[in-house]
């Protein structure tokens, strides 16, 4: 051991004594801050480039400055999206988008569910198997249209596309809840004579509910886009409808303006909402992971 | 008064080429205020048993009853591995194999979880703390339902020396006071002389093949001689048994 060495352990109690708590703490912090930094940076970088350099650009390339009425910059964008919201539209239109993602949605995840208990028995297993497979790989535009072009404006057309599209990724993860079963536990419930409802409500449940909430996750943000799709091809309300509206007049300030709303509604869903609800009903698994 | 009768028990696992002998043509009974402890070589069947004796295996052959004073006993049981409820915190988890909710059986509780040194963790979930605490859980969960019969499939032996003294203390003292039966498996067969009062030594291939009765006064001591003696003679039987196995 050489002189320096002693030296710094001689100062040491004389450093404020922080605990290792304290230190993580502290560790955690700073990463959510740096996270959240540059996550902020990144939408200010759009902004900017699309507030002032992307027009310029675009003409340089051109030879011919792009015409502001093709690409209208964030701030009018931002004053469109007042302008729509006192016009009281953007409610009512979210409402009939979000009532269809409801009915079809649920209705999937209920079809999902079903078949995913169903495919427990090899014969069902055989039977559901590459349809599933199906659902899973073909592009959502496909049912769409299909849909589109069978049912045209009736309400029945977005929900089957929804079904078709969704059900699957519900199907798939109960089907390996199901198959994740702890069975140590079951026996152990059994061992102390406790009744099959108390099972099924602290054991079967609890365990299927974060593969469900998985299903329900990637479900519904699939849920979503194919509705709006939908409703972008047929249909007379909604927020797709309104961006087609907007299309077709050439008000391309008015179109963004919806999809703007459109992908803030859904950032709100993802960040609110489902994180609220995972915090609230998954606080064991942090305790799992932490360890 | 508890007892166990296990008739003509035979017990296999799979078909065929894959087919597992666990316990074959087990005869035995245990009656009253007995500690019984179960020891034999690894895959000897000794899981299954107790497995078989609270309801969570059915024999292939033969029967087995449990009673206490005429009608049917409610066993406690303490596994291998923990088997906590991970989404419910420790107190939930003592809950869980409760009747009622009532005043009286959360106080229970919260006695046991002080017998095993874990009274402030009543909060946190099994994630939260070590495999020893989780195992001393699942412990304090056997005893918070104040069983018939205790089974305990080597509890022990996942846990610090100094705590598993304690625990065993603890368990024996439970045992003389409230005249249950215990029936205790382990692969420590000092523990089992200190502990028990009758070792039954259970071979491969899931044959009882000795029954052993020991009458020392409680408490042993390990360096006492006739303690000596009895475990000396119980090696002995094991190492023939494993020996024969192999
Ligand atoms: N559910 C099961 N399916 C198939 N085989 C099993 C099952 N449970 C136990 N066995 C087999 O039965 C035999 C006895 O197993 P058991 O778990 O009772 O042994 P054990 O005496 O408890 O061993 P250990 O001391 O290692 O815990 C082993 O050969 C095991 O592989
Ligand atoms: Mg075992």
């Amino acid at each position: 051991m050489t002189t320096t060495d002693t030296d710094t352990t001689a100062e040491t109690p004389l450093a404020p004594r922080v605990t290792e708590e304290e230190l993580a703490r502290q560790a955690r912090r700073k990463e959510l801050t740096s996270r959240w930094f540059w996550r902020i940076l990144s939408y200010v970088a759009v902004l900017a480039v699309w507030e002032f350099a992307l027009l310029d650009i675009f003409g340089f390339l051109r030879g011919t400055p792009l015409d502001p009425k093709l690409l209208p910059g964030p701030s009018e964008v931002v004053a469109t999206f007042f302008e729509i919201w006192g016009e009281g539209t953007m409610p009512a239109a979210f409402q009939a988008t979000l009532t269809r993602i409801a009915i079809g949605f649920g209705l999937s995840f209920l079809i999902g569910a079903m078949i995913g208990i169903l495919m427990q028995s090899k014969w069902f297993e055989g039977f559901f198997k590459d349809a599933v497979l199906i659902s899973l790989s073909a592009p959502g535009l496909i049912w769409v249209l299909i849909t589109a072009i069978i049912f045209g404006n009736r309400p029945l057309g977005p929900t089957i596309a929804i079904i078709l599209t969704t059900f699957a990724l519900v199907t798939v993860n109960v089907s390996e809840g199901i198959r994740a079963l702890p069975k140590d536990l079951i026996d152990m419930a059994k061992s102390f004579q406790v009744s099959v409802f108390k099972r099924n409500r602290q054991i079967v449940i609890p365990h299927l509910a974060p593969y469900l909430f998985t299903g329900l996750r990637f479900g519904f943000s699939i849920a979503w886009k194919v509705t709006v799709l939908t409703e972008v091809f047929s249909s007379s309300e909604g927020i797709g409808f309104e961006m087609r509206i907007s299309a077709v007049l050439f008000d391309m300030s008015e179109f963004l303006t919806w999809i703007l709303a459109f992908f803030f509604f859904a950032l709100f869903l993802e960040k609110v909402v489902l994180e609220a609800i995972e915090r609230r009903y998954f606080r064991w698994r942090q305790a799992v992971t932490a360890t | 008064m508890a007892e166990i009768r296990i008739k003509n028990l035979h017990k296999e696992f799979g078909v065929g080429a894959d087919k597992v002998v666990a316990l074959e043509d087990v005869n035995l009974e245990i009656t009253g205020h007995s500690f019984v402890s179960i020891v034999g070589p690894s895959g000897c069947g000794k899981s299954t048993l107790l497995n078989i004796l609270t309801g969570i295996e059915t024999p292939t052959n033969g029967t087995v009853e449990i009673t206490s004073d005429g009608h049917v006993a409610a066993p406690g049981y303490v596994f291998q591995a923990a088997r906590l409820l991970p989404w419910r915190t420790v107190t939930d988890n003592l809950m869980f194999v409760q009747d009622d909710r009532s005043d009286d059986t959360k106080e229970r509780c919260q006695r046991y979880l002080e017998m095993v040194q874990l009274g402030d963790k009543g909060d946190k979930f099994p994630g939260e703390l070590s495999g020893g605490m989780q195992q001393r859980v699942g412990i304090a969960r056997a005893f918070s339902i104040e069983p018939d019969v205790l089974f305990m499939d080597e509890p022990f032996s996942h846990l610090d020396a100094i705590t598993a003294r304690a625990l065993r203390r603890e368990l024996h003292h439970m045992w003389d006071e409230t005249k249950k039966m215990v029936v205790f498996v382990t692969h420590d067969v000092g523990e089992a002389v200190e502990l028990s009062n009758r070792i039954l030594v259970f071979a491969k291939g899931g044959r009882l093949e000795d029954d052993i009765q020991i009458d020392l006064p409680f408490p042993r001591d390990p360096a006492d001689d006739e303690v000596a003696v009895a475990k000396a003679h119980v090696l002995r039987k094991f190492e023939e048994l494993d020996l024969l196995a192999s």
